[in-house]
């Protein structure tokens, strides 16, 4: 078990260095500048040029940057000048990842159960009802969702606040809104998982031993079926704790979301090799948990990759 | 069995998670500010509003936007102070200027920063030195240009110690000036750049200063007490010299995103005023009212273009006679900008009105004018020695935004069908578009725009003077040059505003560029509130003055 851990935690720090490494690279090659307004004198850009080390040749800024990078520090920020990306990640991360939390608990408690309800009643009614939340979930985009979220609840009833983060009952409607589609895709994987876990052996023996329907539901089929639904977590875990671009911009949340977008468009390379970087730990993190959670859960796994 | 119990402490600890835990990372910090509620109830003046580009510094020195300036108005007092164009007595009680026009003498009242230190003279000439500083490489250090010397100091020619600022003592700062600058006044009221700083704060902070609001001291009506979490709250610095004036108790800006949502929230009474976006703005016609910020749209051409037909005077003519103004702005903006025939923004102020009610425009007619056009592509076709309009092809340059796309299709389908000639699109970013090709000239016909950072025309000539910075159009015209210099060195206001309208009317006949369109910002604001004040240059809104009806 100890050497497969070490061999996963390997591999990931090498991934986040390959990817810093291309990343600061690409960023370089981007068109466009990252000092640009329909102000900006040549004269002043040089000297903003040299005040963030743009001169010097691009192998030594990769070294300074990989050398401040190993003490977890990101830079300055070239378009919010005085400001730390590590200020920035600090100031909106929170906010991301408490709303990501709430959608995720909701997400998942209510995917698994509609899935679980719809495979037992394959072919019924109830089956069917959950599988069109599950279709709808997945096909209205997330802006549309939250739009009309708030238009409704905020603005029409005026039972829930429209926008901003400032306590519980801000948290409801971005919270759902992010939500849908993760709840969407848990329910359907789970749907699916279930139905191919009841052909199993073990499910038949189980059945042949006079097993409750109940026990067989709790104790067999779900164990098993809920493998696939962690795979996707993984990654699913990442992307939603670490912000997203559209919900936060609809309810004015002060997450990160925009920033991945943002520092593009600005090509701002402080911020957005932050950006990855942040992310991609995050997200290689997640990864090795499902990894070493597959390890726990299912010993074949462990023995399977050398 | 204890997986058993495992799984259940696990499936209750995800479920109170849910309900009661991870509360909401605190927003108040340590002021406790309630947010959601206003203060309304505590019988305080509060006004809220919101911006969709989230400032970027809250150094004054280091602002580069309209909405970094609008806060800094707020926060700090210039030697003036200048609302809405009306230029009042700031920090200086009195001030004398010297015959030619270059040596400003301040005499400074008694007053005092947020934090009780007294504001002197040498708190402007430590700021503007700083300004200028190539250390300190501030994206607007160029508005320090009229200082004697303020170029050489940026170009690092000069030591920041040469800049024409000197405090004579804590109460008479002597300012030194390039050229006779009417505006100079004008300009120090209402740009933050020319705001005092405190040395010893901003040494103390170092790269941090000003990160955040408490690491500043103010000198303005208000002090900034919240700049996190998208939040930005203002409230009123009793020490400010003027602080009768100042009815708002507080002001609470919020950074959101999306125009949508900010009509939203004003919608559901969280915040007092709220631009329309424009794709509401037929929707709300009868709610909103409207101000002009000073900023016109057009199209640059490059008139030293590989594309010759572009360096020729009778076809760029012709691309602009080829235009109804009218017609293209219902079909590009549906409608609710100011189709615009002239460079300089009508609303400055000239000779004791508008510009645009002391000179009579005299241009190419708003609603185009098909045979000028066509008899200017004939000779331009004849001198070119091209046979059919359909040999000619431009290409037409523009960033990637929604708007500007379908700005750049109209114009194109406007030109095609008048002219038959053909014209092509090609989008880039907007940092491109800025860091690249206009700097570069690495483009043939391109849409852009300006806005002023001070009410003078020069700042809308400039843009087609030789040795400009922004003279991305290439254009050169040896009179218009002299002409501009000029203006610089001349003393008599009626005469310069003159010799400025001439110069436009030269960059107009000579079809330097392709005039399009002055934009309205269409706004909604709460009943309770008056005293908001608009401005065209450098700032939009002006809240300094407001106040609340309780």
């Amino acid at each position: 078990m100890l050497k497969y851990v070490t061999k996963r935690v390997v591999a990931a720090i090498l991934t986040v260095f390959a990817l810093v490494t291309i990343v600061f690279f690409l960023v370089r090659l981007m068109p466009g500048e990252p000092f640009t307004s329909a102000k900006l004198t040549k004269e002043v850009a040089e000297n903003m040029n040299s005040y963030y080390g743009f001169d010097k040749p691009i192998l030594e800024q990769y070294f300074t940057y990989m050398g401040n990078l190993l003490h977890g520090n990101f830079g300055y920020s070239m378009k919010y000048t005085n400001k730390t990306v590590n200020y920035i990640i600090g100031q909106t991360f929170p906010f991301s990842a408490d709303l990501g939390i709430r959608a995720l608990c909701l997400a998942v408690s209510i995917g698994l159960v509609l899935g679980i309800i719809a495979a037992r009643n394959r072919g019924k009614k109830l089956d069917f009802a959950c599988v069109l939340i599950a279709i709808v979930g997945t096909s209205i985009p997330d802006f549309i969702m939250g739009a009309l979220l708030q238009y409704f609840f905020g603005i029409k009833w005026g039972l829930l606040p429209v926008a901003k983060y400032l306590g519980f009952e801000y948290t409801i409607l971005p919270a759902c809104a992010l939500a849908f589609y993760t709840l969407a895709s848990v329910s359907r994987i789970m749907r699916s998982s279930m139905l191919e876990v009841t052909s199993q052996d073990y499910i038949k023996t189980a059945r042949s031993k006079g097993l409750s329907e109940l026990r067989i539901t709790c104790k067999h089929q779900i164990r098993n079926a809920i493998m696939p639904v962690m795979t996707v977590l993984g990654p699913t875990v990442a992307s939603v704790l670490t912000g997203t671009f559209v919900i936060e911009a609809i309810f004015a949340i002060p997450g990160m979301g925009k920033y991945y977008v943002e520092s593009v468009n600005n090509n701002d390379y402080a911020m957005i090799l932050g950006m990855t970087v942040f992310y991609g730990c995050f997200l290689v993190l997640c990864n090795l948990i499902v990894d070493i959670l597959y390890g726990v859960a299912d010993p074949r796994v462990r023995i399977g990759k050398r | 069995m204890k997986k058993r119990i495992l799984a259940a402490l696990l499936t209750l600890a995800m479920t109170a998670a849910m309900v009661t835990g991870c509360s909401t990372p605190s927003t108040g910090g340590d002021s406790g500010e309630g947010g959601g509620d206003s203060g309304a109830a505590s019988g305080e003046k509060v006004f809220r509003y919101a911006t969709n580009t989230e400032p970027t510094t809250l150094d004054p020195t280091k602002g580069q936007s309209i909405g970094d300036n609008e806060i800094q108005h707020a926060i700090t007092e210039g030697l003036t102070r200048n609302t809405a164009g009306e230029v009042k007595p700031g920090i200086a009680e009195k001030w004398e200027i010297s015959d030619d026009g270059l040596t400003y003498t301040f005499h400074l009242r008694d007053s005092k920063w947020s934090d009780g230190e007294p504001i002197k003279a040498a708190d402007y000439e430590f700021s503007w030195k700083r300004l200028v500083d190539p250390e300190t490489a501030s994206p607007y250090a160029f508005i320090g240009d009229y200082l004697k010397n303020g170029y050489a100091v940026e170009t690092g020619e000069k030591d920041p110690s040469e800049l024409g600022v000197k405090a004579v003592d804590d109460k008479t700062l002597e300012v030194t000036l390039e050229n006779p600058t009417s505006y100079f006044l004008s300009l120090i009221g209402s740009s933050g750049q020319y705001a005092p700083l405190r040395q010893d704060i901003v040494e103390k902070y170092g790269t941090d200063f000003a990160a955040t609001a408490d690491k500043n001291v103010y000198s303005g009506p208000f002090k900034m007490t919240k700049s996190e979490n998208n939040e930005y709250i203002f409230e009123k610095n009793e020490n400010y010299w003027d602080v009768d004036s100042i009815k708002l108790d507080r002001c609470e800006l919020s950074y959101v995103e999306k125009p949508d949502t900010q009509l939203s929230m004003y919608e559901a009474g969280d915040l007092d005023y709220v631009m329309v976006p424009s794709a509401y703005v037929p929707d709300y016609q009868d709610k909103a009212e409207k101000f002009m910020n000073g900023n016109v749209d057009f199209c640059y051409i490059n008139s030293q273009s590989e594309n010759k037909v572009l360096q020729n005077k009778d076809f760029r003519l012709a691309l602009n006679y080829a235009i109804s103004r009218k017609e293209y702005n219902d079909l590009a903006n549906t409608g609710i900008y100011e189709p615009f025939n002239g460079l300089v923004f009508p609303g400055l102020q000239a000779k004791g009105k508008t510009y645009g009610e002391t000179y009579e425009m005299k241009s190419y007619p708003i609603e185009g004018d098909q045979e000028q056009a066509k008899s200017h592509l004939d000779a331009a076709m004849k001198e070119l020695n091209i046979a059919s309009p359909g040999d000619i092809e431009i290409e037409l340059t523009t960033t990637d935004a929604e708007s500007s796309k379908k700005i750049a299709e109209v114009i194109q389908e406007l030109w095609q069908k008048s002219l038959g000639i053909k014209v092509k699109i090609r989008q880039v970013t907007y940092s491109e578009i800025y860091g690249n090709v206009f700097p570069e000239h690495d483009f043939e016909v391109g849409y852009g725009g300006w806005g002023a950072d001070y009410d003078d025309p020069y700042s809308y000539v400039e843009l087609f003077k030789g040795d400009s910075s922004y003279n991305y159009s290439q254009f050169v015209n040896k009179d218009l040059d002299e002409l501009l210099v000029a203006t610089q060195k001349e003393t008599d206001t009626d005469k310069r505003m003159d010799m400025l309208k001439e110069a436009e009317q030269l960059i107009l006949d000579e079809g330097a560029f392709v005039p399009l369109q002055a934009r309205n910002i269409f706004y909604m604001l709460d009943e309770d509130t008056t005293g908001i004040n608009f401005y065209y240059c450098s700032l939009n809104i002006d809240w300094v003055y407001a106040d609340v009806a309780q």
